[in-house]
Order: C-alpha cells, then structure tokens, then sequence
C-alpha cells in the first residue's frame, strides 16, 4: 500500500518554486494508476519519491506502513529492488546485448551466474524478446527497446512497476504493446503507476486516472477511469 | 547469493572490462598518470640531490678547539670524552703538537722558506687541538659555550668557531632553505599532480555516468557500484606505475654522468639503484593509492542519492 499524506516538494530548495502542493493521495496493491498531465505538472517528481531520488519538502511517502524518509541510506538499494522502473529513453547501455543488460541489473544487486543465466532467458521470453538475447539496443525497435527496459525492471521481481512516459518514444502500435505488457504484469498482481500526457494510452487502459496540474491533484476517477477535459 | 570470492571475482572482472572498455580514455588517464608519477620521481631525485649538497657543505664544516701549551694530553683526553658525551657530536678528531707540526711539514714540503724557518726553531710553535664536526651545524654555537665554561677555560686557548661562525651561518641558511622551499615546492607540484589525476579520472567515470545511474535505479548497493570503479582507478595507477619503472632508470642513467660531473661523488643511477625495491614498490603504492583514492572521491558525487 502506498500513501502520499499532504506531500509538497520544492526546486533546489528555493520555497518559492513549488513541484508538488498537498498531495494526499492513496494507492492500494495491485492496482494500476495511470497519473495524466501536461509536462512540467509534477508527475515524475510522483515517482521519484517512491525510489526516494528525492525527500518530500513537507509531507509523509509511505510503502507498506514506513514513511521513506525514515529509510536509512544503505536500505535504499533494497527499495529499488522493491520497484521496478522504466522511462521514456529506456535507459539501456549501448555497449551489451539485451542478455547482458537485463544480467547487468542482477549482478549489481550480487546475483550469482547460476541465477543469472536461469532467470534472465525466462524474463526476456515474458516480454517476447526470446530471439533478442544477443541483440544490441541499436539492432532494437523502439518497442523492442521498451519492452527490454521493463525486462530489466521486472528482473527483481518487484512488487511496483512506476512506468515515466514509456511510450513517449514510441509510435501508435508499439505503444499499445508497451501498455499491453504493463496490463498483463498487472494482472499478476504487480501495482503499476504510470505517468503519461497521452490521453490515448490512458483511455485505452480504462483504468484509475489520477490527473495532475501544477503540483496538485485536480480530479482522481477511481473506476474505469477516462481522461475527458 | 555470492560468496566473498565470487564478489571479489566479480569486481576485478568489471573494473578490468572497464579499463580496455575504452582504449584512448584508458590509455590518456595512464599517460597523465605516468606524467605524475614521472614528477615524483623528479622530486626524489631533487630531494636526494638536495641532501647531497646539503651534507656535503655541512661536511666541510667543523670547530678547532687549540690548547694552550701546558695542556696535557690526559687533560685534552678528559675535554675529548666530556665532548662526546654531549651526544651532539658527530666526532672529535685529536691532533698533537707533533702530528700538528708534521701535518703542516707536509702541507709546506715545497716551501723551502717555510722550511728553512721551522728549522731554526728550538720548540714546535703549534698548538695540540681537537677537531669537532656536530651531527648538525646549528650545534656548533652550544658545544662552543660548553669549551667556553668555567671548566675548560684554563685549558683552551682558542676556538675558531667565530671565525668559522659566518660559514657556518650560511650553510645553515642553505640548507634550511633548501629543505624548506625543497619541502614546499614538492607539497604544490604533489597538489597539482594529485588534482590533475583526480580530474583526468573523474571525467573518465563521468562518461561511465548513465551505467551508474542505472545501476542506481536498479538497486545496486553502493558496494557493487563503486568497487569496480575503484579497482579501474588502481588499475591506472599500477599501470603508470609499471611504466615510469621501466623509463626511470634508463633516463636516471643517462643523466647520472651529467650530474656527477657537477657534483663529484653523487651518482643518481647509484642511489636508485640501490633502492631499486624500495623505489618501485614506492611508485606503485603511490600509483595505486593515487588512482584508488581519485575513484573514490570522483564516484561519490554519482552516488549521491
């Protein structure tokens, strides 16, 4: 369960530049938000408080019951374990194949070769990238490319997926694809927050809008939600 | 999960596909490396020529002590031990009248009028006297009062130390100036040195920026993120370190004779020859720390979460 209680952030620490103002917001497992806005609104900030890149400047973020602040410096590392994250320039290293980037995640968390090798062909088989396993980024759709990076965020087996702009780069089909992929680990059980501007996306998905402008919730459609001005 | 070896094993693979990941980077971070480690072996070539000089003018200088003629040898013998008790002296050398007068018969062999005139003379004219030479020439002044004092008063005719006293002055000048601006001039070329190194592997790491981020956001513990780094520093640095060893000394022998023939009986090839262990381990530990320590503060600003 995730909580967000009176959450305000501020830019660079200049208090006269507000991010987010009051956000109250909850989130329950296994659920899957999309948060809508125009850039600039505060959403991304959204997600990073939950992988605490940053500290609210007023307010609680609560995971499961601890308020994030409170998390010391060397735990932060088994958070991100925790949650899965995936952004609109996929964030892949050019320089190894689709096989050695999802690996990458796991040998920096200090999985052995053993669990390396199980677990990275059955990720990549999940997000339909069985053929690609000695591929690089470049010889990579951009699909391809997307559904790679949440490979990589799935690896940990995370109980959250936060999704910035993940078809931001991506055309009509290949977006559809990347949402239909988030949908399905959703049913899995898997909570998914994704943060878009693409109204489409969101309809498509019908599911729990929150929309944001200028740092503040403006309207929040629990069921079956449709972004409609 | 893996065990210490299979961690170790790990980062040492990582810091090594690091290292030949990018060639021209890898290869300038060494070069400026090797530019440093190069200066430091300049500055302990400066600083051994510096104490080369410096101990041979504090070589040339020493105190005569001359006794007056009713002086006997058991008294010389008795301000002689008294000296060395002092634990200041490096040592005291004791010249009779005889051993005096011969020393000058030497020196003069040639003069016939020299001669001539000694011969002539019933007694020896010379004075038995004690040649002092102190562990360090600031003492000179301190072990003259000791003569100077009521128990040797009767005894001493003179010291030449107030003629002496303006050399020594000088020397002291020289050589406290040379280890002090010696010390200084090496403190800012090691800060330059050491700044140069820290900025060459920082911009190294910087283009190794968007690996680490990812590690970051995938949960790698500060750990797994930052040992292969550091072990790419060390990496540089041994390697540098392995390269000034192997120009160093054909340089130090080529320069050695040039040296020599300014500075008679200081031979550069033979100082570092002879401390040929101690001087590489000496480049590769300050290689190794140098390069180590630049990861580690580069990184850290990466880390920041």
């Amino acid at each position: 369960m995730i909580e967000f209680k009176d959450v305000s952030t501020i830019y660079d620490n200049d208090e006269s530049i507000e991010i987010l103002n009051g956000v109250n917001l909850h989130i329950k497992d296994g659920e899957f938000i999309s948060i809508i806005g125009p850039a600039g609104a505060g959403k991304s900030t959204l997600l990073r408080l939950l992988t605490r890149e940053i500290l609210p400047h007023k307010g609680e973020v609560i995971l499961d019951g601890v308020n994030l602040a409170d998390i010391p410096s060397k735990a932060i590392p088994l958070l991100r374990r925790k949650i899965g994250t995936v952004y609109q320039d996929f964030k892949l290293l050019s320089a190894k194949t689709a096989f050695e980037n999802v690996a990458f995640a796991m040998e920096v968390c200090g999985a052995d070769r053993g669990e390396i090798e199980d677990d990275v062909p059955k990720i990549l088989g999940i997000v339909g990238l069985s053929d690609k396993l000695k591929s690089f980024p470049h010889q990579l759709s951009g699909g391809e490319k997307q559904r790679l990076a949440i490979a990589r965020a799935l690896i940990h087996r995370p109980r959250i997926i936060l999704a910035d702009e993940p078809t931001g780069n991506l055309d009509l089909v290949n977006s559809y694809d990347v949402v239909k992929l988030l949908m399905k680990i959703n049913e899995l059980g898997t909570t998914v927050i994704l943060a878009t501007h693409n109204r489409e996306v969101v309809n498509a998905i019908g599911k729990r809008v929150i929309s944001i402008e200028k740092g503040k919730i403006v309207r929040d459609q629990v069921e079956n939600g449709k972004y409609v001005i | 999960m893996e065990d210490l070896k299979a961690t170790t094993k790990r980062v040492f693979n990582v810091g090594w596909t690091n290292f030949k990941r990018n060639t021209y980077l890898s290869m300038g971070t060494t070069g400026v490396m090797v530019l440093v480690l190069f200066l430091f072996s300049g500055l302990m070539s400066l600083n051994y020529l510096t104490s080369q000089i410096v101990s041979s003018l504090e070589e040339k200088v020493d105190v005569s002590v001359y006794f007056k003629n009713d002086a006997s040898e058991e008294e010389i013998s008795k301000v002689k031990s008294d000296l060395e008790l002092l634990g200041v002296i490096k040592n005291v050398e004791y010249v009779s009248k005889d051993k005096a007068l011969d020393e000058f018969k030497q020196r003069h062999a040639g003069d016939t009028l020299v001669q001539d005139s000694l011969a002539e003379l019933d007694d020896n004219p010379l004075q038995a006297s004690l040649n002092v030479k102190a562990d360090d020439s600031s003492q000179y002044a301190s072990i003259v009062t000791f003569l100077e004092g009521n128990k040797f008063r009767s005894l001493v005719d003179k010291i030449n130390f107030y003629e002496n006293e303006q050399v020594i002055a000088r020397v002291q000048a020289i050589s406290g100036g040379l280890q002090n601006w010696g010390f200084l001039f090496t403190m800012a070329l090691a800060a330059i040195a050491i700044l140069v190194t820290f900025n060459t592997i920082r911009l190294t790491i910087y283009s190794q920026k968007q690996e680490i981020e990812i590690m970051r956001l995938v949960g790698g513990s500060n750990w797994h993120i930052k040992a292969p780094y550091l072990v790419e520093g060390g990496m540089y640095g041994a390697l540098a370190a392995a390269v000034v060893a192997v120009l160093f000394y054909p340089v130090a022998y080529f320069i050695s004779p040039k040296i020599e023939s300014l500075m008679p009986g200081v031979s550069l090839i033979g100082y570092f020859a002879s401390n040929i262990i101690q001087f590489i381990s000496l480049l590769f530990f300050i290689g190794i720390l140098l390069g180590v320590t630049s990861s580690f503060v580069a990184i850290r600003r990466f880390l920041k979460i």
